[in-house]
């Protein structure tokens, strides 16, 4: 939109090309996204690949955020990378079935990862594979629920207290 | 209060084979009786005579009211950031609205406080902390709760991980509405308390 | 040995818990907990209406409250394909500017007390509470203001906003001086800063460190340059580099940081007074108007016919850079919210500042990094 404008729209051809010629397979789709070069849609599979070809061959050095978002059956993961080389963000972002929902972590690729993996599979359930320390960071230790889920409801909590009373 | 009473009597018998001796034990003996009175006689009846008199009369009309007004006037609140309301909080000892003037001096360890303002949304993480630091205050101790967090959980009241009011985990004297509060409703919070505290005497 | 520094604990400036462990008075591993705080701001977004969610914003960050609504507004307009007027644009500017510099002199205040000086805490508040002054002239608050709608403002500038707001600038740039001489003069600050926390370039870039962090650090990154949103690419400004990146460094970066946002605030405030005009979208659609679900025939038609999106929007936050990504799935509430906290990044790469130094060290380090729990646990 015009409120973030100035983002090379050049380049982001030139970035769809390499990718699909480094990874042919890997990478689904390649779409416009107002405001960062574009949307890459890759397959969850081959994770690490694409985020080493990001990161050493695209020059994405800058990891700035790691997200999920439950799509009821699928849960999406999207990862905002930034390049200080062309001065802009590209979005990545896979789907994943949300029956026993992993994905490799990027850790390796970018150490800044760590905290917001840890925080998207307490939040979201996916587990992210070979991450180094994936625990609790938000709720406390041994929380059964993952909040961010759509089946999970937020209540008043006056429902709350008339509950315990009957137990 | 029989090793005294030993000690008394034992001087003379080692001080009579030589005059040297007894001169110089001779000045310890009006001492060690004295010392004797002083723990036989004495301090139980000292304390007797205290007691009682604080029991009956002093507790009620000159010891109890001189610490109360000490205590009132000199509340000191923990100083313990919570969120948002912590920085109004913060305000309030700054340079335009200057708490220290009522005596309200913030300490960074509980048991220096009587004061616990709960400045902020308390989670159910940190809940049982809240509650080892009241413990930990030495009595008598206040609770104010600040803001609407506090208060009732305020805009995050539905939320999964907030305590709907900090009244379910420790006893509050006085509520402060407003998200965040003023510093002015804080010091007139404090006000308010100093007012609970002298009603609280009589 | 491992000891607690928090959740209650002067050094914290909030609700968290640094583990150190400690050998003799080397600090050789850290593990910061965090979450004390969470409140579940993106949980409870996807129950808000649109505009609703704006009031979490200010709690979010409780010390740079508009500058998370801005990153908010951004996200949100963009994924509702709202375009804001000119004017609404610039006051925007204005309000994160001022809260730019409002959050770096509490920091100040709040760090400097940390070393031990207790008058700079004093002079900071006392300046914080000018600009605060400003906000409540057209917003109503002091710390929450609830100010920007999708699709523009609230309302405009009261007359003799700007009048007012050029005196305080003038004030401040005095002010500034003072702060430089009590800090930078005093040997016994660069003592105890100087070559403190040292947090290399490489190492930022690798852990994802941004803002004052990793610009003191000698990198030339500022969205407000590299990506200009809003109108900062009509502005005139330089970006806060030193190289030392240690916390002199930090303290050196965000001084400049506020003489530029000075500089920024005086060329906006010029503009505003030779360009009156709304504030709001023409042709709002009435749920965007204001927080009002509506229900029936006419909530069916909204989910049904409103164009989806996505939103993704990049501001430089006083602590450094923060995102927001919304998705728009129709109806009146977010599908989802999703942030990134810069204070969350750089806590997240502590051990690589703090590891190596002595324990009475971390005060001053942890002070420099610029602390806001409410954004890090949201």
């Amino acid at each position: 939109m015009g409120t973030d404008g100035g983002t090379g729209r050049m380049t982001s051809e030139e970035i769809s090309g390499r990718l699909k010629e480094k990874l042919p397979e890997a990478v689904l789709a390649f779409e416009e996204l107002p405001g960062t070069a574009g949307r890459v849609r890759f397959r969850a599979e081959s994770a690490l690949e694409v985020f080493r070809v990001v990161r050493s061959d695209l020059g994405y050095d800058h990891l700035s955020m790691v997200g999920g978002i439950d799509w009821v059956e699928e849960r999406e993961v999207i990862y905002l990378v930034w390049s200080d080389l062309r001065r802009n963000y590209l979005l990545l972002s896979t789907r994943i079935a949300a029956r026993d929902a992993h994905i490799e972590s990027a850790t390796p690729v970018w150490p800044s990862a760590n905290w917001h993996e840890r925080e998207a599979w307490e939040m979201v359930d996916i587990r992210f594979d070979h991450h180094p320390d994936l625990r609790h960071l938000l709720m406390p230790d041994g929380y059964a629920f993952h909040p961010l889920l759509r089946s999970f409801k937020l209540h008043e909590p006056e429902e709350l207290e008339v509950k315990v009373r009957r137990v | 209060m029989s090793a005294p009473a030993k000690a008394i009597e034992a001087p003379p018998t080692v001080a009579i084979p030589s005059a040297g001796v007894a001169e110089v034990t001779a000045p310890a003996v009006p001492f060690l009786e004295i010392e004797g009175l002083r723990s036989q006689q004495f301090i139980p009846a000292a304390k007797e005579a205290l007691t009682s008199l604080l029991a009956e009369r002093a507790h009620g009309k000159l010891i109890r009211p001189v610490f109360n007004w000490a205590g009132r006037n000199s509340l000191f609140p923990l100083h313990w950031g919570l969120a948002c309301c912590a920085i109004e909080f913060a305000s309030a000892f700054g340079a335009r609205w200057d708490a220290e003037r009522f005596g309200v001096v913030p300490r960074s360890s509980p048991r220096q406080c009587d004061l616990l303002i709960v400045n902020g949304t308390v989670t159910w993480k940190v809940a049982h902390k809240l509650i080892t630091l009241y413990e930990q205050m030495p009595e008598p101790k206040w609770v104010i709760a600040m803001g609407n967090c506090a208060t009732g959980g305020g805009p995050f009241r539905t939320a999964y991980s907030v305590v709907p009011g900090v009244d379910k985990l420790v006893p509050v004297d006085v509520y402060i509405a407003g998200c965040p509060p003023r510093p002015e409703a804080l010091l007139d919070g404090i006000l308010k308390l100093e007012e609970l505290i002298r009603e609280r005497q009589e | 040995m491992w000891i607690n520094m928090g959740p209650q604990h002067p050094m914290t400036h909030g609700l968290w818990n640094l583990r150190v462990k400690i050998e003799g008075e080397i600090v050789k591993e850290i593990d910061p907990e965090m979450g004390f705080l969470h409140r579940g701001i993106e949980k409870i977004s996807e129950d808000r209406h649109y505009n609703e969610v704006i009031t979490l914003m200010d709690r979010t960050c409780y010390v740079a409250g508009i500058a998370w609504e801005h990153l908010y507004i951004q996200a949100a307009e963009q994924a509702l394909h709202v375009t804001p007027p000119a004017r609404a644009l610039w006051i925007r500017v204005l309000c994160e500017e001022m809260q730019r510099i409002a959050s770096h002199v509490m920091w100040y205040a709040a760090f400097v007390q940390d070393l031990g000086l207790m008058s700079p805490f004093l002079y900071g508040m006392r300046d914080r509470d000018l600009l605060l002054d400003h906000f409540q002239s057209f917003t109503g608050g002091r710390l929450t203001y609830e100010y920007m709608r999708v699709g523009g403002v609230r309302n405009d500038l009261p007359p003799g906003t700007t009048d007012r707001m050029r005196k305080t600038l003038d004030w401040l740039m005095d002010r500034f001086v003072e702060y430089d001489r009590l800090c930078m003069g005093s040997e016994i600050f660069r003592k105890r800063c100087d070559d403190l926390g040292v947090l290399k370039a490489n190492d930022c870039i690798a852990y994802g460190v941004t803002g004052p962090m990793l610009r003191s650090a000698g990198v030339r990154r500022d969205l407000r340059k590299d990506r200009p949103y809003a109108i900062y690419d009509q502005v005139d400004f330089d970006m806060a580099i030193a190289d030392s990146a240690d916390v002199t460094g930090r303290y050196l970066v965000r001084m400049e940081e506020m003489r530029q946002s000075v500089r920024i605030l005086r060329q906006v405030v010029d503009w505003l007074d030779k360009h009156p005009g709304p504030v709001m979208a023409p042709n709002l659609p009435r749920w965007l108007g204001a927080p009002y679900a509506p229900v029936g025939r006419e909530g069916y038609l909204l989910k049904r016919n409103y164009p989806k999106g996505v939103g993704l929007s990049a501001i430089e936050e006083p602590h450094g850079e923060a995102n927001a990504y919304v998705v728009n799935e129709g109806g009146e509430h977010p599908y989802r919210v999703k942030f990134r906290s810069p204070v969350y990044v750089n806590l997240s790469a502590a051990h690589k500042y703090l590891v190596g130094y002595h324990v009475a060290d971390i005060p001053p380090i942890m002070g420099s990094v610029d602390v806001c729990v409410g954004e890090v646990d949201r």
